[in-house]
């Protein structure tokens, strides 16, 4: 029981640190992200390389990849997203561009991983060690992975809750159309929420390849559960995103262990629905 | 000083402004009273860099702003109090005030302009913890013109700020701008409320389908047939 509690928040913990990342994309550069979980997939694949051949730990891959997600995100907004961004007339046009547009890049970077390693699993073994919790024994790894998915979720609401940086970027995200007369720079707030989007998705990918194998193709899961645990915490909000993802790990993890483990993405999507119903705008959602 | 000269603005081919020219000075208040689509939000806007000049110029002290985005024309010293205030509903006062210290020329004196506001509106340090979107109309016009400060303009420009206000709200209302324009800012201000406004104004302009059909003092104005026949119903 202890076992699976600890197993779900492992997960849970991931996932709503993955969310963070794509409800940051959306609320405040207003871009809905498709191809956010093969940004996460292209992690995994860069920490599995960096370890294996050059036998870099994934301690240290994050201060490599983080950055990169950074720049890279910072890059692709400025190419691909800016001209989207300048010529859309409203808000819901520039979601059904994003949408399109990421789409499409979904695929761009699925094929290159497919390109470079193929389509089979691909695991690694880092900090195996079993470790005592309260009695039962969980894989050191799973534990470093919920430590590192905390510690960084926890950093980024500090970010956003406790500094002036945070504070402009969450009234972009509240009220976009009057930030410019706070002397806001909204076209730098939006590339810099989706470069932190980029930043978060290769945190993701390291912690999550760390306990679980992955595949070239796995992005699309990845983009799906983040944007339940989105939709369900509450368009755009960072707190939602957690409370929503730690739930969603435990329910996944529980099914799998007592009821069985092909029903975890029927369980997640009933859920989501009965929640949805009950609550139409997501648990932390503003109506 | 601030200058528009022959200011357009265009929404497709519907002239919403047409060649619109005057100056305002620090410390001077200045009201444009016009109709329901007069053109009135679109001229304000415009100066503010929210929507773009089709024709004509705004200076400022002879630089042209025409063109500039809106975040560095709040940066130069303009701040615009819009329609429908342009708060943030969901984050406190306080977060609102210290959000409009964002332009770097307000950074180093922000927690002297925040003293200043709460001196102002005594009623905004009361509520400094309070969301926005939980205060009353005129509480929530204080935390517009508060944020506005916030960003140490030389020029404050208000869109009807009387609007949707009790009578008493206004008239305190209008008392703080009275302070605010002490401080030696200049008061741009549109306004349906002819009588409150005049008040408070040293001069004024008549904006009728986008273009300048009258001026004078307030004084001059106040006694203009046209309009005490458009604002305030024939001859009082
Ligand atoms: N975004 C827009 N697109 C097209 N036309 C517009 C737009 N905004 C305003 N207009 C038109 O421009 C004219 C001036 O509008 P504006 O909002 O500036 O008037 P106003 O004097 O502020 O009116 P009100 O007192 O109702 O606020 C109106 O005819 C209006 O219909
Ligand atoms: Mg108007």
């Amino acid at each position: 029981m202890l076992e699976h509690v600890v197993n779900g928040l492992v997960l849970g913990g991931t996932y709503a640190l993955v969310a963070m990342g794509l409800t940051i994309q959306y609320g405040i550069a207003r871009i809905m992200n498709l191809s956010f979980g093969d940004t996460i997939i292209a992690a995994c694949f860069a920490t599995y390389v960096l370890f294996t051949s050059l036998s870099i730990s994934p301690i240290l891959a994050l201060l490599i990849l983080v950055p990169s997600g950074y720049a890279l995100s910072n890059v692709v907004y400025r190419v691909i997203m800016k001209p989207l961004v300048a010529r859309a007339p409203d808000e819901g046009a520039l979601e059904v561009d994003s949408i399109l547009v990421t789409f499409g890049l979904l695929f761009v970077i699925q094929g290159i991983l497919l390109y470079l390693f193929g389509g089979g699993y691909t695991s690694y073994s880092f900090f195996n060690t079993p470790i005592n919790v309260l009695g039962t024994v969980v894989a050191g790894n799973r534990l470093l992975a919920l430590v590192l998915s905390l510690m960084i979720g926890a950093a980024l609401v500090i970010i956003l809750f406790r500094t002036r940086w945070g504070m402009i970027l969450r009234a972009v995200a509240l009220a976009p159309k009057s930030a410019p007369l706070f002397g806001i720079d909204t076209d730098r707030a939006a590339r810099t929420a989706f470069a932190i989007g980029g930043a978060i998705a290769a945190t993701g990918g390291v912690v999550i390849s760390m306990f679980q194998t992955f595949t070239a193709t796995a992005g699309v899961v990845f983009t799906m559960k983040a944007l339940i645990v989105v939709i369900l915490g509450g368009k755009g909000s960072v707190p939602g995103a957690i409370v929503a993802g730690l739930l969603l790990g435990l329910v996944e993890t529980f099914v799998a262990a007592y009821v069985d483990p092909g029903l975890t993405l029927a369980a997640v999507y009933t859920v989501f629905l009965l929640l949805l119903l009950v609550r139409p705008n997501g648990i932390f959602g503003k109506a | 000083m601030l200058e528009l000269k022959n200011m357009t603005v265009r929404y497709g081919k519907h002239l919403a402004v047409d060649a619109v020219g005057f100056g305002l000075t620090k410390g001077e208040v200045v009201v444009v009273l016009g109709a329901n689509g007069a053109g009135k939000s679109s001229m304000l806007k415009a100066i503010a860099g929210m929507i773009p000049v089709a024709d004509g110029s705004v200076t400022l002290d002879g630089d042209l702003l025409t063109g500039v985005p809106a975040h560095q024309v709040t940066n130069r010293g303009i701040a615009l109090v819009p329609e429908g205030r342009g708060v943030v509903g969901r984050m406190t006062v306080e977060e609102n005030l210290r959000l409009g210290a964002t332009p770097s020329r307000a950074r180093a004196s922000e927690d002297e302009t925040i003293a200043q506001v709460f001196d102002i509106f005594p009623r905004l340090a009361e509520r400094r913890r309070q969301f926005v979107h939980t205060m009353s109309g005129g509480e929530q016009q204080m935390v517009a013109v508060g944020r506005a400060m916030m960003s140490k303009p030389d020029f404050l420009l208000l869109d009807e700020p009387s609007l949707g206000l009790a009578p008493i709200v206004v008239g305190d209302l209008f008392k703080a701008l009275a302070r605010v324009r002490e401080t030696g800012v200049g008061l741009l201000i549109v306004e349906q409320n002819v009588k409150i406004s005049l008040r408070h104004a040293d001069r004024g302009y008549l904006l009728e389908a986008g273009r300048i059909t009258g001026s004078g003092t307030s004084e001059e104005l106040m006694n203009d047939a046209a309009v005490r026949h458009a604002f305030l119903g024939g001859d009082i």
